[in-house]
């Protein structure tokens, strides 16, 4: 049974036909999947079977743990979208419903390479010196959840020391625990700022500045 | 709130015919019919794609869907038969206007624009209660998006203040979620239309509290309870729950016009029937302009006049 019917798959096709360069999606599951890992899969290989600029790669979190280490994955499922270079655009949980909308997205964003982001938000981002880490928690049925994810992917793809992930809150319920996830969307920057709701481009800009001044005071 | 850089200076400005600010059915309606026009329109489709269906489960009442049709869905088949005739729609929020002379001038967080004719259909967002604790709990607790947010209730125990159909609407929704789910609502009957309150009062889940308004959230790090106040007579009285959503009606999105459009003093934006606003060349569809009705059927109806009428304007002044 494919997961995308025909109609999307002929909607999906063309937009990635616009591609302007190759995408990999590396996807990680494991010998005996995870309760989303085995869609997650066929997600991916669906995906990639419609565009020649696409190709999709799977790996066993365990068996190929050095791979996941160099990406950074630690939970599955995860997919890395990556372009010309690895920009740290990571998925953890399968991208259905909504964020399905997302993925593509980020496929564009890591095909293309650059941004159509504020130069205010270019400028800082340029001067991080330290890594950021954007988790967006989403739900699939949640209409407001790509505006944030998309945008946090973009900061990835305009910064070298940016990864951005979005989780599905209900794949990963002890991370939605430990942020106190209640809504969607809710981003958390470094552990210490968060946003809830689909922040407009300057708020998140300031929130991320917000996150960098709290590590500064920190040492 | 934090207040935002100044923005959209840093890019070329883009000139369109049309500029539909807001992407929801008013906005994605005109943007249908100015496409079939051939006329250049950009939608600024702002923070919710599709808007408002978007956020309701179920849509029962949008005429050519006999079996009814998720709000998800219909809002997804409004955009893709806009982008069809080429609407050029962006995530994009307008944070400036100014409508003083032509072309009218819009900024966004990160583009400038310049437009012959504007459209607004910005649209309405869920009011406030205004009460402690709902912002300081807002993601932790207090919600307005029940088909983003009921995920998080399962098993637990919700209040949903309001008692109009969306109120009523949710509440079902909740159901499928939460372990009990409770209506507070001011008045002793229910605003909703007959259907869903046939529904409400069948579903074992929903109980109601009448008479009476919410004053305040309470928690610590998560919602725990809601202060409760009769208005009959006169009791206050703490309700344990775990989650707080709020249905009590919507308010129009048009701060950005204040000064620029003449608007009621509840700020819907003034229009005659071929929904002309104060200013020639800006028109307006959709629930910011309607404090009555708040339909779907309606807000794609006042969109395709808007566009209609904005095509004649462009015509006669291009």
């Amino acid at each position: 049974m494919p997961l995308l019917d025909a109609e999307v798959k002929e909607e999906v096709a063309r937009r990635l036909g616009t591609l302007t360069g190759p995408v990999r999606l590396v996807m990680f599951t494991q010998e005996i999947e995870c309760e989303y890992c085995s869609e997650t899969r066929q997600l991916v290989q669906e995906v990639a079977d419609l565009s020649a600029h696409v190709t999709a790669t799977v790996y066993d979190l365990v068996a190929d743990s050095a791979r996941a280490d160099e990406l950074g994955v630690d939970k599955i499922p995860a997919i890395a979208v990556i372009g010309e270079r690895d920009y740290g655009i990571r998925f953890y949980g399968i991208p259905s419903g909504y964020e399905f909308t997302s993925l593509l997205a980020a496929m564009e964003t890591a095909a293309a390479g650059e941004v159509d982001l504020a130069q205010a938000t270019l400028e800082t981002l340029s001067r991080l010196s330290t890594p950021v880490h954007m988790q967006v928690f989403v739900t699939p049925t949640c209409p407001y959840c790509p505006q944030a994810v998309v945008l946090a992917h973009k900061m990835a793809v305009a910064s070298p020391m940016v990864q951005s992930d979005m989780i599905s809150a209900q794949e990963f319920p002890h991370l939605a625990m430990k942020y106190q996830v209640m809504g969607v969307p809710r981003t958390v920057i470094n552990e210490v700022t968060h946003i809830e709701g689909a922040a407009d481009e300057p708020v998140v800009l300031e929130k991320l500045r917000e996150a960098l001044r709290a590590r500064r005071e920190e040492q | 709130m934090i207040s935002p850089e100044p923005t959209g200076g840093d890019r070329p400005v883009q000139a369109y015919d049309l500029m539909i600010l807001g992407g929801g059915p008013a906005g994605l309606t005109a943007a249908i019919y100015a496409g079939r026009a051939r006329v250049q329109t950009r939608v600024l489709g702002g923070t919710l794609p599709g808007g408002q269906p978007s956020r309701t489960a179920e849509v029962d009442n949008y005429p050519g869907f006999p079996d009814g049709v998720g709000g998800g869905e219909l809002a997804q088949r409004f955009t893709a038969q806009a982008e069809r005739f080429g609407a050029e729609i962006v995530p994009e929020m307008a944070t400036e206007v100014d409508f003083s002379e032509r072309p009218f001038r819009i900024r966004s967080a990160r583009s400038q624009y310049r437009a012959g004719a504007v459209i607004v259909a910005t649209g309405a967002v869920p009011r406030p209660l205004g009460i402690p604790g709902e912002e300081e709990f807002y993601g932790r607790g207090v919600s307005s998006c029940a088909t983003c947010d009921g995920f998080f209730y399962q098993d637990r125990e919700v209040v949903v203040v309001g008692g109009g159909d969306a109120a009523i609407d949710e509440a079902l929704f909740l159901t499928k979620f939460a372990r009990t789910v409770t209506v507070i609502h001011r008045r002793d009957t229910l605003r909703a239309t007959e259907i869903y309150r046939e529904q409400a009062f069948a579903n074992p889940k929903i109980g109601f509290i009448w008479d009476s308004v919410v004053e305040e959230v309470l928690g610590d790090k998560t919602v725990t309870g809601v202060r409760v106040h009769n208005l009959k007579n006169g009791d206050t009285s703490m309700i344990r729950t775990d989650g707080v959503f709020v249905y009590i009606g919507m308010e129009p999105q048009s701060d950005l016009f204040v000064g620029q459009l003449e608007l009621d003093p509840s700020g819907y934006v003034l229009s005659n029937a071929r929904q002309h606003t104060n200013v020639p060349g800006v028109f307006v569809a959709g629930d910011v302009q309607d404090p009555n009705y708040r339909q779907v059927v309606i807000a794609a109806g006042t969109g395709a006049i808007a566009a209609m009428e904005a095509e004649r304007y462009l015509g006669k002044y291009p």
